[in-house]
């Protein structure tokens, strides 16, 4: 190998690396903000039990559960990429 | 002199070096390692995030079936006298429990002799409200809501709906509690 190609080799490299961090970062940011949201859910749910109101009721689990099946996703499935000997 | 005793007082204090100093030499068999072990990797904080929002569900849809338990529930509620009701004097307030021991109530002897009862838990959060004899109105100290005191409907503050109603039964002087109804419901 080269010099140039040694080159190469290492900014493909640390490339990646910026990616796999940034995808990590990402991940992390999107499951604080769910959190969030749901944490404000929970509490506009509270308000509306002890007023009773069942139809906002229903909507506010519903988007609970929509935060939910999205932070699982993320946990899942959006991985950053294994990787590769570049 | 004063050295030594800096070294003891160190010496005593500093227990995390002691415990360190005598587990030294089983380290390499039992490899812990304390800093390491309080650090939490990205992996296990994206972790705990997801079960954070597993409890979020988890009580959300806790307090929604609860609540449509309770309105589903049907109770059947039978006549019950309120003690030291006939003693009440125009523009004074009794509390009592109706139906069940832990549904607090208030009843109110407005000016003009006629009574009017309804439930004691604010409407907002729960707090217990009170009769102000001064505004002659039913008021939470919690988040300053104000109840009319003949119509149990909200006046101000952040009550969302007016207070439970429980309807009254007059015979001979003393009053009876029959029923408890919730108001301002969505059904």
């Amino acid at each position: 190998m080269n010099r140039l190609d040694q080159k190469t080799t290492y900014s493909g490299s640390r490339l990646q690396s910026r990616g796999r961090t940034a995808v990590a970062q990402a991940r992390l940011a999107m499951l604080i903000m769910i959190n969030l949201a749901q944490l404000w859910i929970l509490s506009a749910a509270i308000e509306a039990a002890l007023r009773h109101s069942h139809k906002q009721l229903l909507a506010l689990v519903i988007a609970s559960a929509v935060c939910w099946v999205i932070s699982l996703t993320i946990i899942l499935w959006w991985r950053p990429a294994p990787k590769t000997g570049i | 002199m004063s050295t030594d005793i800096n070294k003891v007082i160190e010496k005593v204090l500093s227990d995390e070096q002691n415990v360190r100093e005598a587990s030294a030499p089983y380290v390499s068999e039992f490899p812990y390692d304390r800093d390491k072990e309080a650090q939490v990797t990205r992996r296990e904080f994206c972790n705990f995030l997801f079960l954070t929002s597993s409890a979020f569900l988890v009580s959300t849809a806790g307090f929604a079936s609860k609540s449509a338990y309770d309105a589903s529930k049907e109770v059947t509620f039978t006549p019950a006298t309120i003690e030291g009701s006939a003693e009440m004097k125009p523009g004074a307030a009794l509390n009592f429990v109706y139906p069940g021991k832990e549904d607090t109530a208030i009843l109110v002897r407005s000016e003009d002799g006629s009574y009017h009862a309804f439930g004691q838990k604010c409407t907002h959060l729960s707090c217990p409200v009170f009769y102000s004899k001064e505004n002659k109105r039913l008021e939470c100290p919690c988040h300053e809501g104000g109840f009319d005191a003949k119509t149990g409907d909200v006046l101000y503050g952040p009550p969302p709906r007016p207070l439970d109603e429980i309807d009254l039964d007059v015979r001979n002087g003393e009053v009876f509690a029959v029923a408890r109804r919730v108001r301002g419901s969505e059904g």
